[in-house]
């Protein structure tokens, strides 16, 4: 049963009840005051006898309550006055079918009038309508086969008394007896009958041949001025041409025919207008029909044109549509998943994020999860499981907000994240070993070079200008060699400790570790004379033992690639805003020729010999690697003959050490 | 009862070495140094804990007035030799002395903790070398006070 909004035509029913209701309350009121003329409503015409006017007011009141609000105690008060009223008609059936008074006939009123062959005896078509309407009232709202037996009781009750009133609006008062089936059926009758059997045919909650036409629908408009034109019109054109030979404007055949084609102007009229409008529906449902199907089309297109599988999937988690891609990803078909839980292909972690819970709606839980990409586990038929990755958008439509999931394969994505996890980790492993390899090679070719150089020294003490001059330069090549390879490899171990034995960053005074710097460069400083000035430095994060190296090998050189005059060198730190210090080193040395700028860093690069000035070229390579072990840069600025800034990044502290 | 090192007999110094190159070069040293010293030498621990407890082939050989001891040598390397010398009462009185190329933290620290009476990093220069040798003489069979091997 549609229980739909109240409209007006749920006003019909219980308008239809005012009929009988007031039609018997007339008579009954007639009967008690005397006045026939009432009893019979309209001058000249038949009185309803009073206890069928009581079944009348009965039914009237019966049909108000059943069909006003939905209630169940006013629903059976109305089904109690309807059978009673029954038990008045039943009770007159038995008078008529055994022929005995049963004292029904005068029960409220004595009529003496003695015109009829049972005093107060109700017609018998009265008699039948009142049966009829009270099992129609009673059956109120069944449905089912009771239900069209109900809406057929109705039907012969709106149509016998649709007849017999247009008999007495016409004054053809033979047709109130209603086919001769007894003697003329009372005008308060035939309308309650009429309005009863009306009131069955409109009503609209339930089911029936009738009820479509109450619907909102362009044909159940239709079809309502249709049967209006019918059972309203037709009558009216047949009044009008009717009186108008009755006041004799007219011969009876000209009326006649007037009123067949008035009639057929009427049903054809309306036929037109009929076949007008449902064009004009068709025509425009056509042409819906044509923009759903084209946007089903362009939206459907653009779900099977997406590159990843779509699943969307309604406020409980079902899924409602899928594109090929999902029937592929997957390994079912779309019948085997339209409808079923999401959690069939995304077991954890995706109906949780959609489905409101205690905490949010769902429109909030969508919210929280648009645009994301969330990584998740799918499963395919086979149960088989493949990582995903998931994009939630809504999707408003008339079911409420839908979820469309973007759902992508990342397997591949997931398989070459895994191999460069691998290859990072194969490659610190392998530095590692590096930092291993060079720290034991240095270490273990210590052992053998120790023995070369010391016994090359020991024949070098012992025998020189004791063999001839060319064994003395042999001697003094060797024991060069010895000695620069020993220092070579020194360095070497040096550099690998750099990156394998340095300590955890942490604050260090930069100024603390210049001064450690340059006492350790005392001699040096002291042998040319150089003059060290600084600015106040910054506390930075580092390893202390790294930056002492870092100002050592820096000033160190600056001092030993000098210039003419007097080496000077000055120290400085300029803070760069984004919580880093930038350091220069500058000296008013040689220079270095931009070209070499890339080269000094590299590992025994020199750009003097070694007559010029002694060492391996390791310095800088150092300093090098010790800055970007914290993380900094380190590059210079010169030309030859301008002095040297070398200037390197290191990050800030908050603290002090 | 002590005397000095300084004596005018020859002090008897046990070299535990395993590198033949190192053992001819500490003795040229020695030589050249012309301390007062009989330089006695075994190639391994176990050579070394037979020539301390004179077993063997070493049951007449004198009892060192000090040893100078490698870290790194086969069968039973330095740190268990020192550990059995340290640990005998008869033989820990000997200064025992770490003569060895490891500079490594852990091998100093774990030497100490066994009692070593000094750690010496083989220099790489033949001339550090011997001014090292030099020292050794200078401090350990010079200067400082030993207990003597005839009075324990």
């Amino acid at each position: 049963m549609d229980e739909g909004p109240r409209r007006t035509s749920d006003l019909i029913e219980p308008a239809c009840g005012l009929v009988p209701l007031v039609f018997g309350a007339v008579a009954l009121i007639g009967w008690y005051s005397g006045r026939s003329q009432l009893a019979s409503i309209a001058p000249g015409l038949v009185p309803v006898e009073a206890n069928a006017a009581l079944g009348y007011v009965l039914l009237g009141a019966a049909l108000l309550l059943r069909t006003g609000p939905a209630d169940r105690r006013r629903a059976a008060l109305g089904a109690i006055l309807a059978i009673v009223a029954g038990c008045i008609g039943l009770a007159t059936l038995a008078e008529y079918v055994t022929n005995v008074d049963l004292g029904i006939d005068q029960l409220i009123v004595v009529d003496a009038s003695g015109i009829a062959s049972h005093p107060g005896r109700m017609a018998f078509q009265a008699m039948l309508s009142l049966l009829v309407m009270a099992g129609s009232i009673v059956l109120h709202g069944r449905v089912g086969r009771v239900g069209l037996l109900r809406w057929g009781l109705a039907l012969v009750m709106f149509a016998l008394g649709y007849y017999a009133l247009l008999g007495w609006w016409f004054g053809a008062r033979e047709v109130m007896t209603v086919f001769g089936l007894g003697p003329e059926v009372a005008l308060a009758t035939t309308a309650s009958a009429f309005a009863v059997g009306f009131a069955g045919l409109a009503c609209r909650h339930t089911p029936s041949p009738t009820s479509a036409v109450l619907s909102r629908t362009p044909g159940a408009r239709t079809a309502r001025i249709v049967v209006l034109a019918g059972i309203v019109g037709v009558p009216i054109v047949g009044w009008i041409t009717l009186g108008g030979e009755g006041i004799g404007l007219y011969a009876a055949r000209f009326a006649l025919v007037t009123m067949v084609v008035a009639s057929a102007i009427l049903v054809a009229g309306v036929g037109l207008w009929v076949g007008w409008s449902a064009d004009r529906f068709s025509q425009a449902e056509r042409q819906a029909q044509e923009r759903l199907v084209q946007v089903e089309g362009r939206y459907g297109g653009l779900l099977e044109a997406a590159p990843d599988a779509m699943v969307v999937v309604d406020g409980r988690g079902g899924i409602v549509l899928l594109n090929l891609q999902a029937e592929r990803q997957f390994g079912y078909s779309r019948d085997e998943l339209v409808g079923q839980p999401v959690t069939n292909i995304i077991p954890t972690g995706f109906a949780e994020r959609i489905v409101a819970d205690d905490l949010r709606s769902a429109k909030d839980a969508l919210e929280q999860q648009i645009g994301t990409g969330i990584e998740l586990v799918g499963r395919r038929s086979d149960g088989s499981e493949f990582p995903i990755e998931i994009m939630l958008s809504p999707l408003e439509s008339a079911e409420g907000i839908l979820v469309t999931a973007a759902i992508r394969d990342i397997t591949e994505r997931k398989a070459a994240e895994e191999k460069l996890l691998q290859t990072v980790d194969e490659l610190n492993r392998s530095n590692v070993e590096l930092g291993q390899f060079a720290y034991i090679a240095s270490h273990d070719l210590q052992e053998p070079l120790r023995m070369v150089a010391s016994y090359t020294q020991l024949l070098s003490q012992r025998y020189k200008g004791r063999l001839d001059p060319d064994a003395d330069d042999f001697i003094g090549f060797a024991v060069d060699g010895a000695t620069r390879m020993q220092r070579l490899i020194e360095d070497l171990l040096f550099y690998s400790r750099v990156g394998t034995t340095g300590a955890v960053l942490g604050p260090a005074s930069s100024e603390a570790a210049l001064e450690y710097a340059l006492a350790n460069l005392r001699s040096a400083i002291g042998e040319s004379g150089a003059i060290v000035t600084h600015d106040p430095l910054p506390t930075v994060l580092a390893d202390k033992a790294q930056l002492v190296q870092l100002f050592q090998n820096l000033i160190g050189n600056g001092i030993k690639f000098h210039g003419p005059e007097t080496p000077r060198l000055h120290i400085s730190a300029t803070s760069t805003g984004d919580g880093r210090w930038a350091f220069a080193v500058t000296d008013n040395g040689q220079g270095i020729d931009p070209q070499y700028f890339d080269r000094i860093f590299g590992m025994f690069q020199r750009l003097h010999t070694r007559e010029e000035f002694a060492g391996t070229g390791i310095g800088l390579a150092v300093c090098k690697k010790i800055v970007e072990r914290h993380g900094g840069r380190i590059w210079v600025e010169s030309g030859p003959g301008e002095g040297s800034t070398f200037r390197f990044t290191l990050t800030g502290s908050a603290t002090t050490p | 009862m002590t005397v000095t090192g300084g004596g005018s007999y020859p002090v008897d110094v046990l070299l535990v070495e395993d590198s033949p190159g190192d053992v001819r070069l500490t003795q040229e040293v020695f030589r050249e140094s012309a301390l007062p010293i009989n330089l006695h030498v075994v190639a391994d621990g176990v050579e070394a804990m037979a020539y301390l407890r004179k077993e063997g082939a070493y049951a007449n050989v004198p009892r060192p007035d000090f040893i100078l001891l490698d870290l790194n040598l086969p069968r039973m390397d330095g740190r268990e030799v020192l550990a059995h010398i340290k640990g005998d009462e008869g033989l820990k009185l000997i200064p025992t002395v770490i003569l060895t190329t490891s500079a490594a933290e852990a091998d100093v620290v774990k030497s100490y903790e066994l009692r070593a009476n000094a750690f010496l990093s083989k220099p790489v220069q033949l001339a550090e070398f011997q001014s090292l040798v030099m020292s050794i003489g200078d401090f350990w069979l010079r200067k400082a006070e030993l207990p003597s091997r005839r009075g324990g």
